[in-house]
């Protein structure tokens, strides 16, 4: 929150009339959209270090004792992560979505899926990379790094026509991007899209198709014989 | 003061096993300089940034303020760590006056800071110096590592006196969450502190945070270093001022909140 008011309404002054235009008519709106995403990625991807904690605690042993499935378990961990964290996030996007203005609750419905969608897919590449990288220090590392490259190289904080080129480019590919254009698109903020919302729904879906599966098959593999210590 | 060496020699071994944190920061803070500055300098409108002849050149210094925040902050988690696991017994232990073990650690902890920060100052020096050609002088250079030195040594304190006040982990990083986030963003580290007393006369932002941003020592850190490096804003003699009264309150604090603790 002080990071929109603050840092938000400070710098929709400071910037050009036409960052306002390419936002769609007001930075403000457009970053305090972005923020929400960004939160919710950081907030998705905390559940590997609930993995890690398991691991040390030795829960992981008793969780393989109930009678579920491994992929089940696997499954659960990477919905119940994006879950959490969309309810965590739930409160601070609805202020936002009041100070934008709810214009179309149907669009905003199907925003929220995606967006779930997005929230389940960060907690499968989170989980995968946990997996794959035994070392909790390794995998901080290598999370602190992709943190701050994911999110800065995306349009979560401002639109993709002040980025160099190469940056640009990247910001295209990049999955917050994707959801911070349906949050938009679902908030009525249009003229900011960067394509159409049905590629960004695609980006997502394909984001999370891809991490789920990838998270599903580390995971089931690094529990079989005690992988994960 | 050999032994206060000592001291400072287990507290940089404690900071640089923290590879993983100094990976992440370093990480943070180059994709804040090399991604997040360039693109708000395509952004931002040149009435706000002319002074400083782009926002890349204004906010590099600012970085170089969080960096240094950021790693003298580290040394509070340490200490409430310590206190949490009962390690202050073995502290006491060791053959240190209290004051010595206090005053220590309030000084290492700013050191570490300084240590962290010096490589991006460096990097702002020579890009300024690239981009305008100028560079400060060696008084302008002497006064910019006191100012920072104090600022650093005053989050060393205030860190402590945080983590010293609540025995739970969680309580201390919400505490921390809010510090960081008040002093980064109410302060002259992204934006230009003129801009922010004109949004203030204009009446966008309350009163009380253009205050805050003018009182807090970060804002005196960064302008610090602007005023040697580009001549804007003008140097004051407050902004020395500022950070040492804020280095003296926080230093005596933790000071005194430590050896309270080491004594209950």
């Amino acid at each position: 929150m002080a990071q929109i008011a603050l840092f938000g309404l400070i710098a929709n002054r400071m910037v050009k009339e036409a960052v306002q235009i390419e936002a769609g008519g007001n930075y403000f709106h457009f970053y305090a959209a972005g923020i929400v995403i960004t939160l919710l990625y950081s907030m998705a991807v905390f559940i590997s270090y609930d993995i890690y904690e398991e691991a040390d605690h030795g829960v992981i042993e008793y969780l393989l004792s109930l009678p579920i499935s491994r992929r089940e378990l696997v499954l659960g961990r990477a919905i119940g992560g994006g879950l959490r964290s969309f309810l965590y996030v739930a409160p601070l996007m609805l202020i936002v979505l009041l100070m934008i203005g709810i214009t179309n609750p149907f669009r905003i419905l199907i925003a929220f899926a995606a967006l779930f969608l997005f929230a389940f897919g960060v907690s499968g590449m989170s989980i995968t990379i946990a997996v794959s990288i035994k070392s909790h220090d390794r995998f901080d590392i290598l999370l602190g790094a992709l943190n701050a490259f994911i999110v800065r190289l995306s349009t979560t904080m401002y639109p993709v026509a002040f980025m160099p080129e190469q940056y640009a480019t990247l910001a295209q590919f990049n999955p917050l991007t994707f959801a911070a254009d349906i949050f938009r698109w679902g908030a009525g903020l249009e003229a900011s899209l960067l394509a159409n919302p049905f590629l960004s729904v695609l980006g997502i879906l394909m984001f999370f198709s891809v991490f789920t599966f990838l998270g599903i098959i580390f995971y089931e593999r690094q529990l079989e014989g005690g992988g994960w210590r | 003061m050999n032994r206060i060496k000592h001291l400072l020699e287990y507290d940089f071994r404690n900071f640089f096993r923290y590879k993983w944190w100094i990976a992440g920061m370093i990480s943070m803070n180059l994709a804040d300089l090399i991604i997040m500055a360039v693109v708000y300098t395509n952004m931002v409108s040149q009435e706000v940034s002319q002074k400083y002849l782009n926002y890349f050149l204004f906010f590099s210094p600012g970085i170089t303020i969080t960096a240094l925040f950021a790693a003298a902050f580290m040394i509070g988690r340490e200490i409430n760590r310590e206190l949490r696991r009962e390690i202050s017994h073995y502290l006491l232990s060791l053959p240190f006056s209290r004051w010595e073990l206090a005053f220590g650690r309030v000084l290492s902890g700013g050191l570490r800071g300084m240590v962290y920060m010096a490589p991006l100052l460096i990097t702002t020096i020579f890009i300024t110096w690239v981009f305008t050609g100028n560079i400060p002088s060696v008084l302008g250079i002497l006064i910019i590592l006191t100012t920072l030195f104090l600022v650093s040594v005053g989050t060393s304190g205030l860190s402590i006196t945080m983590s010293l006040s609540t025995r739970s982990f969680e309580k201390f990083v919400t505490a921390r969450g809010v510090v960081y986030y008040i002093l980064f963003f109410c302060s002259s580290v992204f934006y230009p502190l003129d801009f922010i007393q004109q949004l203030g006369r204009e009446g966008t932002l309350p009163q009380f945070l253009v205050l805050i941003a003018e009182m807090n020592p970060l804002s005196s850190g960064a302008d610090t270093t602007r005023a040697f490096l580009f001549g804007h804003p003008a140097y004051s003699p407050f902004m020395l001022l500022n950070v040492a009264l804020f280095a003296l309150i926080f230093v005596l604090t933790a000071s005194f909140a430590y050896l309270k603790i080491l004594q209950g």
